[in-house]
């Protein structure tokens, strides 16, 4: 009885033990990434300071002799900015979720709303599928099918019609932002559409059937009682999927034209992202004998870091007190 | 006491996980540092890692052109090769415009050593490099040579010349037939890339281009975005022709190119040829292991002003007579730029693909190994031959390069 009590006990200590392992090592994996990263990114932190904020240009150093600069070693000439990455991931994930909103949204009203429900099963079903697509076959589809078509036909017509709209005016160099925007539009519609469309059918169907006995059309329910009922909802899965759209790397890669020491000043410009340009230099950043372009590499992924890790806590946070406050907000209606 | 100590244990379950938690977080970050300090130092080659990311490109096997003669002859510095080998598996990761030559290369070795696993992976040639010093893969490949900073870096490196390759200046100029070639300077070029000269048209090319009407359109310079030995062999090539170029850009697998709004990058050598293809007056340069891929693509090619002045074509006999105006200079460690030599026919930009090994292998057997690899794809009967160099459009070390490759092969050890 005693040791069969102790033994239990033992066993009891090794799965505590276990889960407490499995537990924290997603905390731990989280806060090793950041000191690497922290701890990488030291030389081009002291090296380039503000700089590195504030600067357009990107250039590795032509000399092969190593000077030292504050104590670490760089190559001459080597001056490291991140403003074309990052103004390049804000454009083109801000212009995914200009474009992806609107058509996640209708996606979700349809599911929720106005599909019959066998329909509505097989259609979610299709969306969710979108979510699985690997990004490299997005990437592969805008650069074979979107790119040709968007430098021959839509931008020289964007150029020609919408050339009075600031930065829409030609000549037409290039496609990279817009087909940037459009394949992450694409990529974020399955996980907003899905979160929204859940949020949306959570509306208790006594609100909706009141609202259509006091006469209300199918759209009056929706904008008046379903959207206001799922809003924040709604904002926590957009912003979720600007987090997507953030740290996506190789469909931008393929299709951003690889802007290199150039801010975008119309839409018809190539750019670039933080995760793009980390994932296509850092082959050759390896055999930089200074180490700064590394070092420069891992600042651009520890900024990365920081947005998207703040924009997914904020979307958490929305998501979650969603269904809460629209609750409270209609208790007191 | 014990018994005390358990029951008190068991009454505050959840305070105990907290230790727990703490306990667990030290062994993991100590197991973390430990591990990224010794993939960072590098601990000595392994003899079986697999699994480096490759990347598939789809590359042609067509003859791109004839062979005019073998240029080498059997010298007789040629090491003889053992009749078979231990059973062991090595590694090759680097440069993608070697990688086709190594996947012809590994079944032949395998032919007559069935014994040997050769693992082969198109990474880049940075990452050739890297994992060769970091002693991740027996054997790095890449397209340029280690800079002096870089052997200072890496001492224990050796940067072995398997083949000559070459690059071509390629443009989608529509209305001018891919029959007619463009005459091109590495001067103009270097313009082109730095916006000075902004439309086809523009008095310094059309001077060197009589007979032909350039368009009036904008230029599209079209590079690499990842790094490239391409890059590298280019940007030198513009570098010995433009001092501007080569005081404010310089060469290296990933240069800072001048922002252009019309310019654009791409990876690979197959995303350079989808660029140009896509992109109606773009100029671009692209390794010519390519060359049947860009002739589908419609895309034609220029030929290029050599140092004693002459527009030349990309054929074999123009890149051999390149090499060999090369050798005389290329120094024991057979790190040297082939790029503009001199010459009335010598093609300018072409490059020794280099093969980058780590003096000290881990074991004698994977030292034999690697040593009779290199060494049976430098010989001309072997991995040397047209049979395998036509296929991507290289052609072979003249033998007394090939003599200085044996004798760094000759270094490596165990």
């Amino acid at each position: 009885m005693k040791a069969g009590n102790s033994r239990r006990r033992l066993v009891d200590r090794v799965y505590d033990f276990v889960s407490a392992l499995l537990g924290s090592s997603a905390l731990l994996f989280l806060f090793m990434i950041l000191a690497v990263l922290a701890v990488f990114s030291l030389p081009s932190l002291v090296v380039n300071g503000l700089n590195f904020f504030t600067t357009v240009i990107w250039n590795p150093g032509i000399s092969t002799t190593l000077t030292a600069v504050r104590g670490f070693p760089a190559m001459s000439g080597a001056s490291y900015g991140m403003l074309v990455f990052f103004s390049g991931t804000l454009i083109s994930s801000g212009l995914a979720l200009l474009i992806g909103a609107p058509l996640s949204i209708g996606v979700a009203i349809f599911l929720s709303m106005i599909a019959p429900k066998r329909l509505s099963a097989s259609l979610s079903f299709f969306v969710e599928l979108l979510a699985g697509i690997p990004s490299i076959v997005f990437g592969f589809w805008g650069l074979l099918v979107l790119a040709p078509l968007l430098v021959n036909v839509v931008e020289p017509v964007m150029a020609q019609y919408l050339g009075f709209i600031p930065g829409f005016g030609g000549p037409v160099y290039g496609y990279g932002l817009i087909a940037s925007g459009l394949v992450l539009a694409l990529m974020i519609v399955p996980i907003v559409s899905a979160i929204s469309r859940d949020a949306m059918s959570q509306t208790p169907i006594e609100l909706k059937e009141a609202a259509m006995a006091l006469g209300m059309t199918n759209w009056e329910v929706t904008r008046k009682v379903v959207l206001p009922y799922a809003k924040t909802a709604i904002v926590g899965s957009l912003v979720l999927g600007l987090g997507r759209a953030l740290g996506e790397t190789m469909a931008v890669a393929m299709v951003s034209q690889s802007a290199l020491n150039i801010l975008p000043m119309t839409v018809y410009y190539p750019i670039n992202t933080l995760s793009a340009f980390m994932a296509v230099t850092f082959d050759s950043a390896l055999t930089d004998p200074s180490g700064m372009e590394i070092s420069s590499l891992a600042e651009l992924a520890l900024v990365l870091f920081i947005i998207t890790t703040t924009v997914n806590i904020v979307a958490r946070l929305l998501v979650r007190r969603g269904f809460i406050s629209s609750a409270e907000h209609l208790v007191q209606v | 006491m014990k018994m005390s100590s358990i029951t008190n244990v068991k009454g505050k379950r959840r305070a105990i996980s907290n230790p727990v938690v703490v306990v667990v977080a030290v062994v993991l970050l100590v197991l973390g540092g430990g591990i990224g300090y010794f993939a960072h130092t590098g601990s000595g080659a392994t003899t079986t890692v697999t699994g480096q990311g490759s990347t598939t490109t789809v590359y042609s096997t067509t003859t791109v052109y004839s062979t005019s003669g073998s240029g080498t002859t059997t010298s007789s510095s040629e090491p003889a090769l053992p009749a078979s080998l231990p059973a062991t598996t090595i590694s090759e990761t680097g440069s993608t415009l070697l990688y086709p030559l190594f996947n012809y290369w590994v079944p032949g070795f395998n032919s007559t050593y069935s014994n040997v696993q050769i693992n082969t992976a198109g990474t880049g040639s940075g990452i050739g490099i890297s994992s060769a010093a970091a002693g991740t893969v027996q054997i790095g490949a890449s397209d340029a040579y280690l800079l002096p900073a870089q052997m200072n870096q890496y001492p224990n490196l050796l940067d072995i010349p398997l083949a000559i390759s070459a690059q071509m200046i390629n443009y989608n100029l529509p209305g001018i037939p891919t029959t007619t070639h463009l005459n091109m300077t590495g001067n103009i070029l270097a313009q082109i890339y730095n916006g000075t000269i902004s439309y086809w048209n523009d008095p310094q090319i059309t001077a060197i281009n009589p007979g032909v009407t350039l368009p009036h359109q904008i230029i599209h310079p079209i590079h690499r975005s990842d790094g490239s030995g391409d890059t590298f062999i280019f940007t030198t090539y513009l570098s010995d022709t433009n001092a501007w170029w080569s005081s404010h850009v310089g060469f290296a697998t990933s240069v800072s190119f001048p922002g252009l709004a019309t310019a654009a990058a791409y990876q690979g050598n197959g995303g350079m040829v989808q660029g140009c293809q896509q992109t109606q007056y773009c100029i671009a340069y692209i390794g010519i292991s390519f060359q049947s891929n860009t002739e589908a693509a419609g895309l034609g090619y220029a030929y290029l002003q050599n140092r004693a002045g002459n527009f030349v074509d990309i054929t074999q006999a123009n890149i051999q007579a390149a090499a060999a105006q090369m050798v005389s200079a290329t120094p024991p460690n057979e790190a040297l730029s082939l790029v503009y030599a001199p010459g009335a026919n010598s093609y300018p930009i072409i490059n020794y693909e280099y093969s980058i090994v780590s003096k000290t292998q881990a074991n004698a057997n994977t030292a034999l190994v690697v040593k009779t690899f290199l060494n049976w794809c430098i010989e001309p009967d072997h991995g040397n031959a047209a049979s395998y160099l036509n296929k991507v459009g290289f052609v072979p070390l003249p033998s007394s390069i090939a003599t200085l490759s044996y004798s760094q092969i000759a270094q490596i050890g165990p």
